[in-house]
């Protein structure tokens, strides 16, 4: 009798241990929070979404931790900026990670770009005496929901097409996503209509989106070239262009250090807004809410100039 | 009364059983359905967004079966049906070698070329500057240029090369392949490739943060650093941290590269102890989010050419402290790491012992600025009485010897970097102590390299 008591045991112990990889859920790991953030909101609860970078780091400068190479060992879905973003730091990992499902080429792996209408495609030869460029175009296209609503129906499609039982509902739930994200869209652009036109200082060239949906005009960027920190000769130029232009608003990403954009507005004079570089996905924020947060930031400069 | 009521342990033992089945056979067939075959030739053509999904749900175990059995198995799960590469109609022919086009992306040939070149001064005559590639003599010295390929050959293997161009010649330092779709969690490298025996080893000069190499590699392994034609095969562990068991066979002889082994000496290969075996132990732990901790531990074993079956070993580690904040915006990076090597050498009627290492920190305080200090050490060989003995290898290394270097970095971008790094080496058997001063450039063109950890 003891024997097959221990025996039942022991069978039960080990299927709930091995049944716990086994879930059904789809494993994904991508990039960036914002990628994360999408991801969750069409795949829901049939998916496991973790992002490898934080929304408080450079995207273009991501240690290669070989934890990060332990998560993708286990992914069935690696989804990716594209456009060279990552290649300082996700290509060794796609390999470390021994996980053939994820690598270039495979199904497994959605370079997320290719769902996005692309601005500053280099259309001439490029070196880098112009920077750290990227040839393919500028790969910070999350800042524009229009574009982020493209990519989450990219990512309904290619989890349907891992998934195909459960197909429909990752069709459903990016219709329902990309509906109510339009739907705030209005929203947002109603409250930042005074922005059309207005000029604007950046930090690094993350801003073509951006002013691609709100229809301000990055005049002038603070970095000389990009990936070259700012030299006084530069900002004195850009702050002869801010004042004759009468810019606005100066815009950096949180994972730049601002000394330098505090400086320059203060000179100018202007607001300084700092951009939430990523969704924070690991505090459960959605892409909506960083978006919206964003709005409200880039809203305060209005409120703040009437008040001033 | 049912057989089954009238036994519910019995039953309860065979529903367990049935569950762990069906839980081992889900956990093995995994959640995703393999890919079928797709006639498109873009990378990334099996997964155009909006084409029906071609996996057929619902088959049944006999049709998957009957699949297996048709098409071998399932070790084709996770292999893409599409490559970059244009299918070859017939074998060994039909098609040309096509060159990709430069800009083509990160999936087809990335080249690069890596110059090192630096301005010296030394206050000694004779130098005991042991890497290959480092400053040795006073004035302008070529460190190396280095070509560095890599591509994706086919949905199975990568292909990684460095060839070292010096003004005299050509070497291939490094040409391998890298197996990217062994079940298991396992990776095979064959090829000739540098061993993975500590941290600094498995490196190039462009990751170093000093412009010249720790003397403890080229006393032990040769100026080169240990490398060999061989096989490799890697692990990555189950467990929940990182735990990657490497082990590898190598080539054992070269000067340059083995000189704890067979070194400059051509014994034949006649079983596979007179090879090089390698094994690693390399574990992770990120501590927090900014601070993340690598050890290693190492051992190489092989022949020495001192007599019939004499014997080298080994024994390394090696801890890495990276502490860089990613919760904030800051440019600030702090690296510390130390490496230890002992070597235990069969000799006639005698056995050598010996330790040397290294300890280094550095510190990136600016987007562009950086300072880097080292301390190492090594003691002479010492026989099974305690007393020095004669090294064969090193003959005048009868005492210890220490160097402390101090470097600092300024990078204008990302591909370029000045360094300028001052030395003093004592080498106790010397009568004072040596001076040494570099200036030392590098350039690298081409595809941006992927960084290791």
């Amino acid at each position: 009798m003891r024997p097959f008591r221990f025996v039942a045991a022991l069978c039960a112990a080990l299927s709930m241990l091995i049944a716990v990889p086994a879930r059904a859920a789809i494993n994904v790991v991508t990039t960036l929070p914002d990628l994360a953030a999408l991801t969750k909101a069409v795949g829901g609860d049939l998916v496991q979404v973790q992002s490898m970078a934080l929304g408080s780091q450079d995207p273009h400068r991501v240690d290669a931790k070989p934890s990060l190479a332990l998560a993708l060992r286990n992914a069935d879905l690696l989804i990716s900026v594209g456009l060279d973003l990552e290649i300082g730091w996700l290509p060794n990992l796609q390999t470390g990670s021994r996980n053939p499902r994820i690598q270039v080429g495979n199904p497994g792996f959605l370079d997320a770009s290719r769902f996005v209408r692309l601005l500053e495609v280099p259309t001439t030869k490029v070196d880098r005496s112009e920077g750290d460029v990227h040839p393919g175009g500028n790969p910070h296209y999350l800042y524009d929901p229009r574009q982020g609503a493209a990519v989450a129906q990219g990512i309904a499609e290619r989890l349907a097409q891992l998934d195909s039982k459960n197909a429909a509902t990752y069709r459903a739930n990016a219709t329902r996503f990309v509906a109510e994200l339009d739907a705030a869209r209005v929203g947002w652009e109603k409250r930042l209509v005074g922005l059309k036109g207005v000029p604007v200082i950046a930090f690094h060239r993350t801003t073509p989106y951006l002013a691609d949906w709100l229809g301000f005009e990055p005049i002038a960027f603070l970095e000389p070239k990009p990936g070259i920190p700012p030299n006084p000769s530069h900002v004195a130029q850009v702050l002869v262009q801010a004042r004759q232009r009468k810019a606005r608003m100066v815009l950096i990403e949180s994972y730049y250090n601002d000394r330098e954009a505090k400086m320059v507005a203060n000179m100018i004079p202007a607001q300084v807004v700092v951009l939430h570089g990523g969704t924070d996905f690991r505090a459960g924020e959605t892409y909506i809410q960083h978006i919206n947060e964003m709005v409200g930031s880039l809203e305060k400069v209005f409120t703040a100039g009437k008040g001033g | 009364m049912s057989p089954v009521s009238r036994r519910p342990r019995t039953a309860l033992v065979v529903a367990s059983f049935m569950l762990l089945l069906s839980a081992a056979s889900a956990s093995a067939q995994e959640s995703v359905s393999p890919p079928l075959p797709d006639a498109g030739t873009e990378p990334d053509a099996g997964a155009d967004a909006g084409s029906p999904p071609e996996t057929p749900s619902g088959l049944t175990p006999e049709e998957m079966a009957e699949i297996e059995k048709a098409f071998g198995g399932d070790t084709q799960q996770g292999v893409p049906s599409t490559t970059s590469a244009p299918p070859t109609p017939t074998p060994g022919g039909g098609l040309p070698l096509s060159i990709p086009a430069a800009g083509g992306g990160t999936n087809l040939l990335d080249m690069s070329f890596i110059l090192d070149i630096a301005a010296a001064a030394f206050t000694s005559k004779e130098p005991l500057q042991g890497g290959a590639h480092d400053p040795s003599r006073n004035g302008f010295n070529l460190q190396q240029l280095e070509l560095s390929i890599g591509s994706v050959v086919d949905p199975y293997f990568r292909f990684d090369a460095n060839l070292v161009y010096s003004q005299f010649g050509v070497e291939i330092e490094e040409a391998y392949g890298t197996t990217l779709a062994l079940p298991a969690s396992l990776q095979v490298r064959a090829g000739q490739f540098l061993t993975r025996f500590g941290r600094l080893n498995p490196t190039h000069p462009h990751a170093w943060d000093f412009a010249d190499q720790p003397f403890a590699l080229s006393r032990v392994f040769g100026g080169e650093g240990n490398r060999g034609l061989g096989v490799e095969l890697s692990w990555l562990t189950p467990l929940p941290w990182f735990v990657e068991l490497t082990g590898s066979l190598t080539d054992a002889t070269g000067e340059a590269t083995a000189r704890s082994f067979l070194g400059a000496s051509n014994d034949r290969v006649l079983s596979p102890l007179d090879l090089q075996a390698t094994g690693v132990v390399k574990q992770f732990f990120p501590l927090t989010d900014d601070l993340s901790l690598m050890w290693g531990l190492s051992v190489a074993t092989g022949p020495n050419p001192t007599g019939y079956r004499n014997r080298t070993d080994l024994y390394g580690t090696d801890v890495y402290l990276r502490f860089r904040p990613i919760t904030e915006a800051s440019t600030t990076l702090l690296t510390f790491q130390v490496e230890g090597f002992y070597r235990r050498r069969q000799v006639p009627r005698d056995v050598l012992t010996d330790f040397n290492g290294y300890a280094q920190a550095a510190w990136r305080f600016s987007q562009r600025w950086a300072a880097a200090a080292r301390y190492e050490y090594g003691t002479p060989a010492k026989g099974e009485n305690g007393q020095v003995a004669v090294d064969p290898l090193d003959p005048e290394w009868t005492k210890n010897r220490d160097r402390v270097s101090a470097n600092v970095t300024w990078w204008p971008t990302e591909f370029s970097r000045l360094r300028l790094q001052a030395a003093r080496d004592h080498a106790h058997w010397r009568d004072e102590a040596d001076y040494s001063l570099f200036l030392a450039l590098e350039l690298v063109t081409g595809a941006h390299g992927a960084h290791a950890f």
